[in-house]
């Protein structure tokens, strides 16, 4: 409370300074708000797999709040991050974000050549598979690093970046250290190629954990290298980035660091593709072995993925049905040998996306166009020679194809039939092994049909009817869902949807997942209030999830910026 | 107490604000880098920057709308639109062949990190933003069929 109070006089009173100075016209400022907060109500009609009721946690109205300011003025900015988490998380947020505090605080020298911070900073190199730090509220993800970072372009084609630091945890940072450097060359400008776009990057980041393990057979640092190309030539494009990490402690549980296996790692990644208007297709391959990285060793594997270093996304299709969202594939970079039937040393896998319009005017296309979305991805166990006992250990083949771990087969059909009338139809087809996603028991398959249907009122005024239903042969079995929109004009939204899981084995725990509530936005504001229940299970960005309990209730949500 | 402090903290503030366009270079989606406030000056232009992302359908939507009406609105209002990606990278390859496949003509940045959403304390997309003279002008947060209309009826007094 005392730091909270600190805290805002010296805000204010620099604000106040500030203020003046504004007046002037030389200080320029700007900043954001956002605040969700839950109010969680007892329900006795929504009954978990053993038959009790979802109860209220013991503070029942929960905020997260977040308050971010900044100034520049000539060459240089500051900024500063508060939030508040108050009276705790939301549920199932990482722990560690407990009460209110200054969260992230930066200062910025920038000009076309240079720019350095000291402070809290994002950053990413190449596709982030060694290297990412970035804020998702969502998930309760806010790695950034607390130090400094110099970004140098000595010419217009080359750019070079290092960065050290401490990450950060809740609010306080870790004490190891990370850092790194990253390159980026644009070679197409250099030999001045007219029809191709080339460029090459190269990074190296390291992390420095000391252990507290005795005699280990590992280094404190942990050094990790990777280089990328990219190339565009006319409607083709072709990347690839490979990623190497030096021997290090295999953490298969969280928090054991097994100082008997120690192994590198690496990450290979593929991408190509082709497109034109009217068409366009895409594939990608990865291959990712023992890659996952956390500023501490311990930390790998955390729920909350707090200390997370790198970002691994799930190249599988991100839908926007409720019932497609249940059975979602998380990467698997990381080494398991527990039992014959659950050994894998990474992951392996592919996908492919095709695009295609159908003129305006054809056959299939109508008066107002067709368009066909296609999308197939297959992701296994990264396979090999496994040593289950001790001393454990494994050798992997390249093309090491293990156990099938997800599948997702799907179609989306999009058809204007006029101006005012639009349909959405798809269909998904998903394969999902528990034991390996969720270190669960069973396999899943899928078969989901959805479709949608926007019809315009007004140039304002319109509404959207959703309709999903999902067949499966495990777990808690079949679905069906529904959803209106009602846009009553520009500022005002409405909605009301539910989410039946009628095909459950249990009876009691055949839920409805009902759900009200309105948003209403002017310029930079959107205020957001629901009422209804939360279907547990995972919460999922650019597939890093985070797992949310059944809950009921009203929630509130905020946004603006200034 | 302390909702208090900080409501009062967050009032006082936004009588203070004034916006410029960030500072920041990114990424085109040809490779190239481009420094906003070098790129994007023409004198009394209005620069559109609309943030949307391959996986969030109203976004498309918009971008949709506005690709199809922008033409016409150009014999009344000087400017153009620009459309921010804010793909990561796990979408960020398919950012192109949607592009290319939907035909749009707008110039395409990629915010992969998200370095200029974060700037400007974007919370969801759709997030449209009017720039003219380095300053912003206009925010418009969300996007619901028809919003296209307000945005051009908007431009015109801008």
């Amino acid at each position: 409370m005392k730091k909270i109070n600190q805290l805002l006089i010296i805000s204010l009173l620099s604000l106040s300074t500030f203020a003046q100075e504004i007046e002037k016209e030389k200080i320029n400022f700007n900043g954001g708000f956002e605040s969700n907060s839950q109010w969680y109500l007892n329900d006795n009609g929504l009954r978990d797999e053993f038959d009790n009721p979802t109860m209220q946690p013991e503070q029942p109205l929960r905020s997260n709040s977040y308050l971010f300011l900044n100034f520049k003025y000539k060459k240089w900015s500051a900024g500063i991050q508060g939030e508040s988490y108050m009276e705790n998380a939301l549920l199932n947020l990482n722990p560690k974000y407990d009460g209110a505090n200054v969260a992230t605080y930066f200062l910025q020298y920038r000009n076309d050549k240079i720019d350095v911070t000291a402070g809290y900073f994002y950053e990413q190199f190449g596709s982030g598979l060694l290297f990412r730090s970035w804020e998702d509220r969502a998930l309760g993800i806010n790695n950034a690093l607390r130090g400094g970072r110099v970004i140098f372009k000595p010419t217009k084609y080359i750019t070079l970046k290092s960065i050290y630091g401490n990450q950060r945890t809740g609010f306080d940072v870790t004490k190891s250290v990370v850092y790194g450097a990253d390159t980026e060359i644009i070679l197409s400008d250099i030999f001045r190629l007219e029809t191709y776009d080339v460029s090459l990057g190269l990074t190296f980041v390291a992390r420095d954990e000391k252990t507290d393990i005795v005699n280990p057979n590992f280094d404190d640092v942990t050094n990790a290298f990777a280089a990328r190309i990219n190339v565009n030539h006319d409607s083709f494009y072709l990347s690839s980035e490979f990623n190497y990490k030096t021997e290090d402690a295999v953490v298969q549980t969280p928090g054991i660091i097994d100082n008997n296996l120690i192994k590198p790692g690496n990450a290979l990644l593929l991408n190509l593709g082709y497109s034109k208007k009217g068409f366009g297709i895409d594939a990608s391959f990865r291959r990712l072995e023992n890659m996952s990285f956390f500023s501490e060793r311990a930390a790998k594997g955390n729920t909350f993925n707090d200390k997370i270093m790198n970002f691994i996304p799930s190249l599988t299709k991100q839908h926007h049905y409720n019932l497609a969202n249940i059975y979602v594939y998380q990467p698997q970079p990381n080494v398991s040998i527990a039992d014959v039937n659950f050994v894998k040393a990474g992951e392996i896998g592919a996908q492919i996306d095709v695009f295609y319009d159908f003129k305006k005017g054809s056959k299939i296309g109508g008066k107002y166009g067709t368009k066909v979305a296609l999308n197939a991805s297959n992701w296994n166990a990264l396979g090999g020679t496994f040593y289950l006992f001790t001393p454990q250990d494994y050798t992997t083949d390249f093309f090491g194809f293990g156990k099938r771990m997800y599948a997702d087969y799907n179609i989306e059909i999009t058809k204007k039939w006029s101006p005012k009338l639009q349909s959405i139809f798809s269909y998904i087809n998903q394969y999902y092994n528990k034991k390996f996603i969720e270190d669960a028991i069973g396999e899943v398959n899928t078969n989901i049909v959805a479709a949608e249907a926007t019809y315009k009122f007004t140039s304002t005024q319109s509404i959207r009817v959703m309709g999903e239903h999902m067949w499966a042969d495990y777990d808690k079995k079949n679905w069906a869902g529904a959803t209106v929109e009602f846009n009553i004009n520009s500022k005002f939204s409405m909605y009301v949807s539910d989410l039946y899981n009628y095909g459950n084995d249990l009876e009691y725990a055949q839920n409805h997942y009902y759900n009200v509530g309105g948003a209403f936005r002017k310029k930079s504001t959107r205020i957001a209030l629901n009422y209804g229940r939360q279907r547990g299970g995972l919460v999922c960005v650019g597939g890093v999830c985070r797992f949310v309990p059944e809950s009921s209730g009203v929630s509130l949500s905020l946004n603006t910026s200034f | 107490m302390k909702k208090l402090t900080l409501l009062f903290f967050f009032t006082a503030t936004t009588i203070f604000a004034q916006n410029s366009l960030p500072d920041l270079s990114l990424t085109t989606i040809d490779g190239k880098t481009v420094i906003l406030k070098n790129e994007f000056n023409e004198k009394d232009k209005l620069y559109i920057f609309s943030f949307w992302a391959t996986w969030c359908a109203p976004c498309i939507n918009e971008l949709d709308e506005l690709n199809d009406i922008q033409e016409d609105w150009k014999k009344e209002a000087n400017f153009e639109i620009i459309a921010v990606s804010t793909d990561d990278s796990r979408t960020q390859k398919r950012v192109k062949p949607l592009i290319n496949g939907k035909g749009w003509s707008y110039r395409i940045l990629l915010d992969t990190n998200q370095d200029f959403k974060r700037a400007l304390s974007i919370v969801n997309i759709p997030y449209t933003i009017v720039v003219k003279n380095n300053k912003i002008v206009h925010i418009q947060n969300g996007y619901v069929p028809g919003s296209e209309i307000e945005l051009f009826e908007k431009l015109k007094t801008l």
